[in-house]
C-alpha cells in the first residue's frame, strides 16, 4: 500500500513537471511567435518608411561606356576620320576615345537626361534635355527639348558603344559634326494599332551644334519619315526612312563663290548685298536597314544611307559655313561663303558569328564638291595654277573591315582597319598643301579598341 | 631610327597578322548541352517541371531555371547571359530593339502556355466578383475600402509585384488601362509571396498566375459592371470570357538549333504540353 502510494505521488510529481515544463515551453513559443511578429511589423513599417526614398532611388538610371583604343597609321601626321588626326611625326597613339556618363532620370512620363564625355581633352557635355510623353493616343508622342542628336538618318543615332565600326563614315562627320544641336524636337512612335509601322521625328534647331552660340535668327528644320517593318515569323525586319534638313547660314563677308567656268574654278561675286545674306544648307537623305536571322551562323545586318544636298562652306574647309566664332558668336568672318554641292553614301555589313563574335565590313564615299573631279584640281596652264580648288574638294572614298568579340556583357573588343583612298589631283606641277594628292595618301590605319559599357 | 612609309606599312601588316591569330577560334560553339533558363517569376514552377522532366528523359543535358521577373529573364538574353527568357508578357518594341543592335535578331517568340491573370482574394473575404473598372479603382487608390465593394467595412490591403515582372506589366497595361499603380500598392518579390500574404490577410487582394492559387479563393472576375464574372477556368480562358487571360512566352536570340531546339520541341510537345496542366496553366496545343 505504501509502495502504491509512493508510486502514486512520485508519478503525480513527474506528471506536474512535464506539465509545467510543456506550459512553460508553449508560452516561451508564444512569446518568441509574439516577438517575431513585432519584429516583422516593425521591418514591414520600416520598409514602407524607405519605400519612397527607394522608389525615388530607381527612377535613376546610371550609364556610361569607356573606349580605351591603340592606332597605328601608315605614316606619321597621317589626317583622317579614324579618331581626328595624328600628331606630326607620330603615327601611333593610345586614346580614350570615349568616355562616356549619362544620368538619366525617369519618371513615369518625363525624363531628364545629361551625358559627359571625358576623354584626355577634357570633360565636354554631350546631351543635356528633356523630355515629355503625351499621355494620349498610347504615348506614342513625345517633346524632347534640349541638346541631343539630330533627327536625320541612321547613322547619328546609333550609339557609338553599339557601333561596331569605330567611327562614323565620313559624310556624318562633315556634314553633322559632334551629331548633336541645340532645340526642341516631336517624335511619333506608336507601338500598336494600324500606324505602329511608322516613325516620325521633325524638329527645330539652332543649326550651331550642341556648344557653340547662336548667330541668327534662322532656325533650321531637321526630320525623319521612316518605316520600321518586322517580319516575325521569318526572324528578318527592314527598317527605311528618308531624311531632310533645312537650314541656312549668314554670309559674314560681301564675297560669295560658285564652281564656274572652263577651267573650273571658284568664281567670286562681290556684291555688297551679298554681305549678311543667308545661304541655303539643305540635305536630302535615304537610309535602309536589313536584318536577317542566319540559322547556326548569326544575324546579320545590311545598312545603307544616301545624303545629297548643299554646303555652304569655306574655300579650305568643307564643314558648313559659320561667320562667327562658335564658342562665343561674336568675330565675324572676313571670307565668303563657298557654295558647294555635295554626295555620300556608305554600306555597312555585319555578320553575327555565334554568340560572341561579329565581322564588319563597311564602304563609305563622300564627294564634298560634286561639281569637281580630280582633273579640275590643280590645273596649271605655262606653270601656272589656273583653278583655286583645295583639298576641301577631293572625293573620299574609304574600305574598313574589323572583327568585333564580346567577351562577356560588358566588355568587347574591336579590332579594325581603316583604308582611306582620295581622288587624285591632276597636276604634276603642284607644290604644298595638294602636293600628296597627287597619288593616294598613305592614311590606313589600325585600330584596338577596348569598351567597357555598363 | 625613323621609319619610311614603306616600313610602316609593313610593320602595320606585321600587328594585323598577330591580332588576326589572336582572334577567337571557336567561331562555332559545340552544340551546347548546358541549357540556361531565366525570367518570368509566374513561369519558375512550370519551367522547373519542365526542366526536371526533360532532364530525367536526357541525363546528358543540364536544364538550369532561375526567375527574377520577365524584365531580368529578357535583359539576360539581351547581354548573352541566357539561352531562353521565360516572359509573361510579351517582349515590349524597345527590347527587340536591343537585340537587333547586338544580334541583328528581332529575337523568336514561341507560346508556350495560357494563363487566366487570377485575382486572389483570402477565404474569409465575403467578395466574390470584381469588375475590370472596380480592379482599376483598388490598384489605382480609387477604392479604398471593402464596403464600396460589397464587403466588410475595412481597409482594403493591396498586394502586387515589382516593375520588373511581366505580371505586373500586363495588369498594368490591361487592367489600369497604363495608368500607374498606387503608392499604397505594397510590391512583393514573386507570385508566391503575393499568395503568402493574401493567404494571411483578410482584407488582402493581389493578383498573378493560376498556377499558385494555394490557400486562397480566385476572385470572379467580369468585363464591366453589366457583364456575368467568370472564374479563371481553362474553359473560360479558351474562350475569352475570363477577361484578364494571357499567352506565357519563352524568347531566344534567334531560331534555335540543335539541344535548345530539341527542348523548346519537347515543350510544344503532348508530353511537355501535359506538364502545363499539372502545373496549372493552360497548354497552347
Amino acid at each position: 500500500m505504501k509502495t502504491c502510494f509512493r508510486v502514486a505521488a512520485a508519478a503525480l510529481v513527474i506528471g506536474y513537471a512535464l506539465f509545467t515544463k510543456s506550459a512553460i515551453a508553449a508560452d516561451t513559443n508564444e512569446e518568441a511567435i509574439v516577438a517575431l511578429k513585432g519584429q516583422i511589423a516593425g521591418m514591414e513599417e520600416q520598409m514602407l518608411a524607405n519605400q519612397p526614398v527607394l522608389d525615388g532611388l530607381a527612377k535613376i538610371k546610371l550609364t556610361g561606356y569607356i573606349q580605351s583604343q591603340f592606332q597605328i597609321a601608315d605614316t606619321d601626321g597621317a589626317a583622317g576620320f579614324s579618331g581626328g588626326n595624328f600628331p606630326a611625326g607620330n603615327h601611333q597613339r593610345f586614346l580614350i576615345r570615349r568616355g562616356r556618363l549619362k544620368v538619366n532620370y525617369v519618371n513615369n512620363l518625363t525624363q531628364y537626361v545629361l551625358q559627359f564625355d571625358v576623354t584626355q581633352g577634357g570633360v565636354a557635355i554631350k546631351d543635356a534635355y528633356l523630355s515629355y510623353n503625351f499621355p494620349w493616343d498610347k504615348k506614342a508622342w513625345t517633346i524632347t527639348a534640349g541638346g541631343f542628336d539630330r533627327p536625320f538618318g541612321f547613322e547619328i543615332s546609333y550609339s557609338s558603344s553599339n557601333r561596331e565600326s569605330p567611327e562614323r563614315s565620313r559624310m556624318y562627320q562633315v556634314l553633322f559634326p559632334g551629331e548633336r544641336d541645340l532645340g526642341l524636337k516631336f517624335d511619333y512612335a506608336p507601338d500598336s494599332g494600324p500606324m505602329k509601322f511608322l516613325r516620325a521625328k521633325v524638329g527645330a534647331f539652332n543649326g550651331m551644334g550642341v556648344t557653340a552660340v547662336e548667330n541668327d535668327n534662322n532656325k533650321d528644320i531637321i526630320g525623319r519619315l521612316g518605316v520600321a517593318l518586322p517580319f516575325y515569323d521569318q526572324n528578318m525586319a527592314l527598317d527605311a526612312g528618308v531624311s531632310m534638313y533645312m537650314g541656312k547660314v549668314r554670309n559674314g563677308d560681301k564675297y560669295q563663290y560658285a564652281v564656274e567656268g572652263t577651267p573650273k574654278k571658284w568664281m567670286v561675286d562681290s556684291t555688297s548685298t551679298n554681305k549678311n545674306m543667308y545661304y541655303d544648307r539643305n540635305y536630302m537623305g535615304f537610309d535602309a536597314q536589313f536584318y536577317a536571322d542566319m540559322p547556326v551562323i548569326g544575324g546579320l545586318s545590311l545598312r545603307m544611307e544616301f545624303i545629297s544636298g548643299d554646303q555652304p562652306s569655306l574655300n579650305g574647309s568643307n564643314t558648313f559655313y559659320i561667320y562667327t566664332t562658335p564658342a562665343t558668336g561674336v568675330s565675324p568672318l572676313t571670307t565668303g561663303v563657298y557654295q558647294r554641292k555635295f554626295s555620300g553614301y556608305y554600306v555597312n555589313y555585319v555578320q553575327n558569328i555565334g554568340l560572341m563574335d561579329q565581322f564588319v565590313l563597311k564602304y563609305d564615299s563622300f564627294d564634298p564638291n560634286t561639281d569637281v573631279e580630280g582633273d579640275d584640281i590643280g590645273l596649271t596652264n605655262a606653270n601656272v595654277r589656273v583653278d583655286n580648288f583645295t583639298s576641301a574638294d577631293v572625293q573620299w572614298t574609304t574600305l574598313g573591315f574589323g572583327w568585333v568579340h564580346h567577351m562577356d556583357g560588358n566588355v568587347k573588343l574591336v579590332i579594325y582597319y581603316d583604308m582611306p583612298t582620295n581622288e587624285n589631283v591632276s597636276s604634276t606641277l603642284l607644290v604644298g598643301s595638294l602636293l600628296p594628292f597627287k597619288e593616294d595618301i598613305k592614311d590606313n590605319v589600325l585600330t584596338v579598341r577596348m569598351q567597357y559599357k555598363f | 631610327m625613323a621609319l619610311n612609309p614603306k616600313n610602316k606599312g609593313l610593320e602595320m601588316k606585321k600587328i594585323l597578322l598577330v591580332l588576326s591569330l589572336l582572334l577567337p577560334i571557336s567561331m562555332f560553339a559545340a552544340d551546347k548541352t548546358n541549357l540556361t533558363v531565366k525570367g518570368s517569376d509566374t513561369m519558375v514552377i512550370l519551367a522547373q517541371r519542365w526542366a526536371e522532366i526533360y532532364m530525367t528523359a536526357r541525363p546528358d543535358v543540364t536544364v538550369s531555371v532561375t526567375g527574377g521577373g520577365s524584365g531580368v529573364g529578357i535583359a539576360a538574353l539581351q547581354n548573352g547571359t541566357t539561352d531562353i527568357a521565360n516572359s509573361s508578357r510579351p517582349m515590349k518594341s524597345s527590347e527587340r530593339e536591343k537585340l537587333k543592335q547586338r544580334y541583328n535578331s528581332l529575337g523568336v517568340e514561341v507560346k508556350v502556355a495560357k494563363d487566366g491573370l487570377s485575382v486572389y482574394l483570402n477565404d474569409a473575404n465575403p467578395v466574390q466578383e470584381l469588375s475590370l473598372d472596380q480592379l482599376k479603382g483598388i490598384y489605382t487608390g480609387m477604392i479604398t475600402n471593402w464596403k464600396a465593394l460589397g464587403g466588410k467595412d475595412e481597409k482594403i490591403i493591396v498586394y502586387g509585384r515589382e516593375n520588373s515582372s511581366g505580371t505586373y506589366v500586363y495588369f498594368k497595361d490591361n487592367v489600369l488601362g497604363g495608368e500607374d499603380f498606387a503608392p499604397l500598392v505594397q510590391t512583393l518579390p514573386g507570385t508566391a509571396a503575393v499568395v503568402n500574404a493574401v493567404t494571411k490577410d483578410v482584407n488582402g487582394i493581389g493578383y498573378g498566375g493560376a498556377a499558385y492559387a494555394k490557400g486562397i479563393k480566385y476572385c470572379l472576375v467580369k468585363k464591366d459592371a453589366k457583364s456575368t464574372a467568370y472564374e479563371p477556368t481553362e474553359a473560360n480562358v479558351k474562350s475569352g470570357d475570363y477577361p484578364i487571360s494571357r499567352y506565357l512566352y519563352m524568347y531566344l536570340r534567334a531560331r534555335p538549333t540543335g539541344e535548345l531546339q530539341k527542348y523548346v520541341d519537347w515543350i510544344l510537345s503532348p508530353e511537355g504540353q501535359a506538364v502545363v496542366a499539372k502545373v496549372g496553366y493552360f497548354p497552347v496545343r
